[in-house]
Formats: C-alpha cells, structure tokens, sequence
C-alpha cells in the first residue's frame, strides 16, 4: 500500500529525515514514534506529499509521490489525514466540513454528500452537533469530527499526525476508541503518536525514529519486548514509568 | 470679528443663472464623491484581493510582480499618483488612444483619472490588508485543504479566503473610510466633488464657514454610514464559537 525508499530530506544543511525506509502493507496499522524533533511528522507528510523531499522515493498504491507527472490532489483525495490541531473550517458547519470536499473533490452531489456526512457523524457519535460550528465543540469532538471528514472521502489509507497531543487527558480516550474501531475494520493507517497503550493494543508494527533516521522498525511484539537500539530503549524508559 | 452668518444662503439661487441653488451643488458635489469613492472602492476590492492572493502564493514570480505592485502604490503620494494619471498618463498612451480620451467631456476625464487613481493606490493597501489575513491563518488549515484533495486554488477558494476576509473586515473598514477622505484629493484636478464644491460656494458667496462647515458635516455623515455598513458586515459574518464570535 505505502513503500518508502531512502526517503531524504534536508533544509539546508539541516537533515530532516535520512535514507527512511518502511512498507505499510493494506490493513496494517503502524505506530510511529520517537523523541520531538525526529522527523515523524515530516515522515508522515511526505507519504500524501505535503512536505516536498530531496531524494528517494514513496509510492503510495502504486503512484509515486515525488514524481513531478502525479496529480497530487487526486492522491491526497484517496489518503486521509487527520492533524494534531485537529484543523477543522472553522467557518462551516460540522455537516458541511464532512460534505465539502465530497462534492468540490469527488463530484457527488450535494444531498448524498451530506447523507454520508451524517453517517460518519453517527458512526464517531456526533449526529446531534452536525449543524453547529467547530469553535463550539470541544477539542476530542472537534478531532472526531475531523477523522469523520476524513473517512468521508473514502480513503484506502489514513495518516494520523499525533492525534492526541492537542487534547485534554479526559477527551484523548474517545478519540483513541474511533482510531481502535478503526483499525480493527481493517483500515491501514500510519499514526504518528505518543500513546503507547494504543501502540499495544492496535498496532502491528512500531516505527521508532531518532534525528531523521528509522532506528528500529519492528513487530509490536519485539519493539515492546526488547528493542535494540539503545536509544529505543531510553525513549521506552522514559514515557513508559509514569 | 464682524462675520455675517447666513445660513440661508445654501436655499439662494445660484449665481450661474439656471435655477439651482446652493445646495445642489453641494447635493452634487456629494453624488460625485460617493460615485467615484464607490467605484474605486469596487476594483480596489478585486485588485487588493488578487494581488494580495499572489503575494502568498509559492511561486517566487508571482509574489515578486505582487510585492513590486503593492511597494509602488503605496509608496508613491497620492497627489503626485494622482497628477502622473491625469497628466502624464494620457501623453504615454498610444497617440490615438491618448487623443481619444482628451477629447472627452472633460469630467469624465477627471472622474476616470481620479477613479484609477484611488482605486490602484487603495487595492495596494487592501492587498496587503488580505495578505496579512491569509498570513494570520493557522498554517495547518491550509494543509488540511490540500490533505482533502482540494487544489491549491480550491483551498484559497473554500478554506483560506473565507476565514481571511473574516478576519480583516475591521482594517478594511478604515480603508474604505479612507477611499471617501482621500477623494477629496482629486478637487486639485479640477472635479467637483463635494470638497471642491465647498470651495467653490465660498468663492461665489463668500460664507466659507458655513460652506465648510456643511462639507464637513456632509463628509462625518457619510462616513457613519459606511462605518454602520461595515459593523453590520462584521457581525453578520462572525463565526460562531470562533474568537470574536458568538
């Protein structure tokens, strides 16, 4: 579904990501995690080409990313995304947020484009604020809300860039329950993001990443287990006693 | 200081013989500066978004040709931008073209040359006005445009314009005040607007305090207009739950 190989990326001198390379087979859910500052979401957004990369390449269901020839706009509508600050409009409606690029993107008419918004509003259990404003959600119903736009378009993958670290402790648990529901439909997803009792439960793989460079990408099992890298154990260390 | 007040004199006939009086030229002169303040407002508004757009976009020709523009307009006086369209605008022109419009009713030479004038110089500051709106977006509402499969254009269409009008209303408020103040720049090219006017009823009837005090009142009222045009405006595009919203 998503192969990464020897992606780079460097502003200036600085490298931002060097020589990354991973798959993401169909269905699978993969963690990606490491320390501030270790590329992880820069990872992310490479793979629907939000962020423009030097060299190496992403192939995302069979098209390349970083080949100039690629209709980007056509791939990013078949790739979810879901940010940290949730980034809903906050000028539409709920309803319109889910029904908008269904009909401007995909060209479905208006009416079924909202039939399905309310839908996914049912499915994330937000139907009865579909006609309110974003500012007048809290911040987990505002990322419900965004994960159901995102789902709107039918996506074969979903990206998720921390999901949760914008949010009140109280209000991660109800957006981490979409994400399992999620994932256990058999979703690929690719999340970047600190909860690791997610990571156990969820994932099938755990990307670890440190100054730009995949470090350790291994089973959940092995990662949780024993990881190799001394710094992968440090970062353990430290999130995981308190 | 013996001064004659006489308020009456707007309601005497004037002394170019037809039947208007005072007040009509003033009523006139108010017509002529709430058309031109009007319609350069207008394209203001359209170039001032268009370039303002550029400036912002990635594409380092295009904001460069919209940077220059914006510098050139507002770094120019306004009277001195004001004399190079009536006089020096015309004789740059191709020599048909440039014979075509001095041999025009006189007024519609100063009106579109007055026109162009603030309109060009008032879209460089509402551009940077809309450039500092889309500037002041969360970067990520742009992302999130383009993550949907919006094109970049559709993104600005639908995602950022929106919410950047929203933003800049109250600024753009003050320029729209401004159009009406600085129009009365173009008395210097001989249009009768309502300034003009004043000065005109002051030179036939020699009564400048009450011929200039109604221009000023003439000038206050309109400009409570505008201001209650746009707080309408401002409200009835708030965002719910958005900051200064409801």
């Amino acid at each position: 579904m998503i192969s990464m190989n020897k992606v780079s990326k460097h502003y200036g001198s600085f490298q931002v990501l060097a020589d990354c390379t991973t798959q993401v087979q169909k269905g699978e859910v993969i963690v990606v995690c490491g320390p501030s500052g270790s590329g992880k979401s820069t990872l992310i957004k490479c793979v629907n080409g939000l962020e423009p990369f030097q060299s190496g390449e992403i192939i995302v269901n069979g098209v390349s990313v970083g080949d100039p020839k690629t209709n980007l706009s056509k791939l990013r509508s078949t790739v979810g995304m879901v940010f940290q600050n949730f980034e809903l409009f906050p000028h539409m409606r709920i309803i319109d947020n889910l029904a908008i690029a269904q009909v401007k993107v995909l060209g479905r008419n208006p009416e079924q484009a909202r039939e399905k918004g309310f839908k996914l509003l049912d499915r994330v259990g937000l139907r009865v604020q579909a006609e309110k404003y974003p500012g007048q959600l809290s911040g987990g119903q505002q990322q419900r809300v965004a994960i159901a736009r995102a789902l709107s378009m039918d996506p074969i993958c979903m990206l998720f860039d921390e999901p949760t670290s914008a949010l009140d402790p109280e209000m991660i648990n109800e957006v981490l329950d979409v994400m399992t529901e999620l994932a256990q439909e058999g979703m690929t997803m690719m999340c970047v993001t600190h909860e690791m009792g997610f990571a156990r439960r969820v994932a099938h793989r755990v990307i670890f990443m440190d100054q730009g460079r995949i470090v350790e990408d291994d089973s959940k099992e092995a990662f949780f287990g024993n990881p190799r890298s001394e710094r992968a154990q440090q970062f353990l260390a430290k999130i995981l006693h308190h | 200081m013996a001064y004659n007040w006489n308020w009456g004199v707007f309601l005497q006939p004037t002394a170019t013989g037809d039947d208007s009086t005072y007040l009509d030229w003033m009523f006139h002169g108010l017509q002529m500066t709430i058309g031109l303040s009007l319609s350069a407002w207008l394209i203001a508004l359209l170039l001032g978004a268009v370039v303002g757009v550029l400036r912002t976009v990635p594409n380092r020709w295009l904001s460069g040709v919209a940077t220059a523009y914006v510098e050139f307009f507002r770094n120019i006086p306004l009277l001195v931008q004001l004399f190079l369209w009536y006089f020096v605008m015309p004789e740059l022109l191709p020599e048909n073209l440039g014979n075509a419009f001095k041999q025009t009713n006189p007024i519609v030479q100063q009106f579109l040359s007055s026109m162009i004038c603030l309109a060009l110089f008032t879209s460089a500051r509402v551009a940077e006005q809309v450039r500092s709106g889309i500037n002041s977006l969360p970067p990520g509402q742009k992302n999130a445009g383009l993550a949907l499969g919006f094109t970049l254009s559709q993104t600005y269409r639908h995602v950022m314009l929106p919410m950047a009008v929203r933003l800049i209303v109250p600024p753009l408020t003050s320029e729209f005040l401004n159009i009406f103040k600085n129009s009365a720049v173009c008395s210097t090219i001989g249009l009768l607007e309502l300034a003009a006017q004043g000065r005109q009823l002051v030179d036939y009837t020699a009564q400048p305090y009450e011929s200039f005090i109604a221009v000023t009142v003439a000038y206050l009222l309109l400009n409570v207009v505008v201001m209650s045009g746009m707080r309408w405006v401002e409200a009835h595009v708030r965002v719910p739950g958005y900051i200064g919203g409801k």
